[in-house]
Formats: structure tokens, sequence, C-alpha cells
């Protein structure tokens, strides 16, 4: 950040980046948040800062239709932070205010910009663990997808990284490791996966299973159930990472378990819920394949197996310490669907309970499995939150 | 009654909303406007704005597809 133009006296700047202003609205920062969205995007897609935000919904064609009316609308603040879906009407709406006196900056690049923000928190290992190895969950807070970073001795593996692949490197680069595998626990169905890119650039295997039917056309390194993936080996340091097959939300979702402890879920079990098995067009028979996964495939792990799913799905499920995570003991006396004792019963819950599919589902299942698509329609496809887990309202979500 | 066409293909909001509204002040009662753009948030946005626009009212709107397979977004307005 350019700190000169911070200084007192000199004229405020006129940007804010989504990486400055969330930590700042999660640590409560008096701020007046202006969206200039039309009304249908503010509704379907808002900030969520941890603290709530005192928030001015005004249109930005407003402000082109009637200049005055609209900014007598604004309320006086301290600060006024202009959002909008890309960062082009907040900036003549931040034009408009400041020429009327009131202390304001746009918001970077919108809500795309916030769609794509990565906010890494390390998970608290224990200090036998923490010798060995460091585990990051990364999250897409605009989209409510989490991904990983592993490093030991070195080395690293990411699961389930999103479309921001240059994010990715800098970050293992700034620990002073180098990847070695890049993994998808399944094809997403609510992002694009940056996992092949990723691969490419860094020329390490990629791997990710489709299932029975489907042919995945990027270059994927298959990896077997049980399979252990090793990383590290500088000054002895080491761990592994173990495959477990859990179909159900995809027929070929994986789990992927670190260290004995650590359980990347996917969508197969979130904090609060379980993957939604109708994506497919086969909710009855995957439905089938996700109840024994999780009876039968997690059913043997420690109760202290420590749950990271690859989505969520409010923030009633993020943690005091800013993570999203749970027990797997304790999670099988919390989550609903984990009560159930009969597959068919559990179909018929997971069926009753899926919301609308996430947009543009499909296009996005294609470019998973390798097809093409420009940056621009992607970038449309990712806009809103996602619909991924088999529960209703406020409860988990993934894809 | 006269039509004016405003080609609005490859900006991004606000302009397309920014250059119509200052056709249209400048245009006759009755007079109509057609603004074409490839911004698929016009659609939404030009529906918001002639809610509260004092000169302009949304005849009408559809999609078209350019010899490229873009989509563009055709807006017709009318002078109030």
């Amino acid at each position: 950040m350019d700190s000169s133009s911070n200084s007192t006296g000199a004229s405020p700047l006129a940007t804010i980046d989504v990486a400055e202003l969330l930590p700042r609205l999660d640590r409560g920062e008096e701020v007046l948040l202006l969206d200039v969205r039309n009304q249908e995007e503010y509704e379907g897609w808002k900030l969520e800062p941890r603290q709530p935000v005192e928030t001015v919904h005004v249109p930005y064609f407003d402000f082109i239709e009637d200049p005055e009316a609209a900014i007598a609308r604004v309320p006086h603040a301290r600060e006024v932070v202009v959002l909008c879906a890309k960062g082009g009407s907040s900036e003549t709406v931040v034009d408009m205010l400041k020429e009327a006196g009131l202390l304001t900056r746009n918001v970077t690049g919108g809500m795309v910009a916030y769609g794509e923000y990565l906010d890494p928190t390390a998970l608290p290992l224990e200090p036998l663990e923490a010798a060995r190895f460091s585990l990051f969950q990364v999250n897409r807070r605009g989209k409510g997808c989490l991904s990983y970073v592993i490093v030991s001795g070195g080395e690293a593996v990411v699961v389930d990284p999103s479309r921001n692949v240059s994010w990715y490197e800098a970050f293992v680069a700034e620990r002073g490791a180098r990847y070695v595998r890049v993994l998808d626990t399944h094809v997403h169905a609510d992002h694009v996966s940056g996992g092949p890119e990723l691969a490419r650039r860094l020329g390490v295997p990629y791997s990710v299973s489709a299932g029975a039917g489907f042919v995945v056309d990027h270059a994927v390194t298959p990896l077997s159930d049980g399979e252990q993936i090793r990383l590290g080996g500088r000054a002895g340091v080491s761990i592994e990472v173990r495959a477990i097959r859990t179909p159900g939300h995809t027929p070929g979702s994986t789990s992927f378990f670190v260290d004995g402890r650590y359980l990347l879920t996917g969508d197969t079990l979130f904090v609060a819920s379980v993957g939604r098995p109708d994506l497919g067009g086969h909710a009855v028979e995957w439905g089938r394949d996700l109840f024994f996964s999780l009876r039968d495939r997690l059913g043997d792990l420690p109760p202290d197996t420590r749950v990271l799913p690859a989505h969520y799905g409010g923030a009633s499920e993020i943690s005091d310490t800013g993570l999203v995570w749970g027990r797997l003991g304790d999670l099988r006396s919390t989550v609903p669907e984990l009560q159930i004792d009969t597959p068919e019963e559990f179909v018929r819950a997971v069926s009753g309970a899926v919301t609308d599919p996430p947009a543009a589902y499909a296009e996005i299942i294609k470019v998973n499995l390798g097809g093409s698509a420009s940056e621009e329609q992607i970038c449309e496809w990712e806009l809103g939150k996602n619909q991924c887990a088999a529960a209703s309202g406020q409860r988990a979500s993934g894809a | 009654m006269a039509l004016k066409t405003l080609d609005a293909r490859g900006l991004k909001c606000p302009m397309p909303i920014v250059k119509a509204k200052k056709e249209i002040d400048g245009m006759a009662p009755g007079d109509e406007l057609e603004v074409t753009a490839t911004d698929s948030g016009s659609v939404p946005d030009f529906q918001g704005w002639v809610r509260t626009a004092k000169n302009a009212l949304l005849k009408s709107q559809r999609t078209e597809t350019d010899d490229n397979g873009k989509s563009l977004y055709i807006h017709v307005l009318e002078r109030k």
C-alpha cells in the first residue's frame, strides 16, 4: 500500500480494496456501506462481514437520474464506502458524493472482487503436529467456498483451489515451500476449479475423481481409494494425506485425511449438514451412496477427527477463531442427517431439503471436466453465493 | 416521431444508462431510442432506472446474438 497518500492532511484515498475493507468491517469499525446495485442484485447477494454493518441501498441509476435527491438519501457518516457489481458505477457515485463534500471511497472491483477474495486462517495444531506441518483453511468468503493448503518439510499440497491461482502460488512461496500436488475433492458444480490451471503452471500432478461414466479432459493423475500422498522430507519432516473415497455428492467424491486427524470432506459432510446428491439427476442412487459413505467410510474414523468441509452456509458455522470446522464425534450427534438409520429415509430427507441448484451448474461442471469458457463468462456464472448443501435456509452449503 | 439508435456495445455500467439519459433528455416527447448493449446487467438496470426516470419509458427489451455469437441486449425507450 502507498503509505504517503495516507498521511494526515493529504487528500484521502479514493478507493479501498476488499482485502482492506473486510477486516475493518469484521472488527466492527464504523463505516457506512452504500450499495448502488439494482434491487435484484442487492437482495440476492450481500457483503457478509463478521459484524453487522450499517448499509444503505440507493441504485446508481437514481444518482444519474436525479443526483441531488439520491445524495440526500445517503446519511451523514464519518466514512461512506460505495459498492456495486464490478466497481464502475460506484466510482461514478463516489465522484458525485465527493463533490457534495462527503468522505467516500470506492470498493475496487465491487462484488466481483469480493467473490474472488481469499482469506486464509492457520489451524491451531497440537504442538507435536505443528512441528511437522501447517494446515491453512482458505476462505473464499464471497462464495462460502473453502480450500486448503498443507505445508510440511518444504513441500505443499493444495486441495480445492479456486480460480485465483496466483494467490495460491504466492501464498506457498511466502512460506518457502513448493507444491508437489494439486487435488480436488470432486468435480465442483458451483465454481470453476483452479486445480488444472495451477497444476499446469507448476508442472505438478493434478488429481480429481469424476467417477464412473464421466470423462475428465484435463491431465489427471489417478488416485485410488486408500492411496497415500507423502509430502515433506526436508529435515526429516513429512506427513501423509490419505484418499478416502466418499461417493454421494458426486460419484467420484473423495475425502482427504491429513496426518490421521484432519479430514477434508469436500461436499460430503459439512459442519451443519451433508452434501446434496441431486445435481447429477440421480438423487436416489447418489443419495444412497452418500448414506453409505457417511455411515461406513467415515464411520470408522476416530471421534476426535476434525472435519474441514469445502463449503459453509452462513456466519453461524464460523467459529470464534474464524475457522469452519467441527469434531467428527460432535457432528455425529448434531448434524440431523447423521441421525438417520436407513438409506431410504436418508434419501427422502436429503431430497426433500435441497434448494435451487447453483447458478449455471451444468455449464460449470462441463468446464471442470475440461471444457472451455471465456473469463467473462466464468465471472458471470460465479456471481452470487453457492447453493450446494442438502439443507434449506442458513444451514451449511456446498457443491 | 423519430427513432434514434445508441450503440452501447462494450460499455460497462454505468455508461449505457448515462448515455441513454443524455440522449433521451435531448429528444422530443414520443421519440424513441433503441439502445444496444453487451452488458447483461443492463437488463435489470434499465428496468430499475425507468421506475424513477422523469423523461424515459421502457417500451421493450429483447436479446439478439451478433455475428460472433455474442449476446446483445436491446432496450427500446420512449421520451415521455
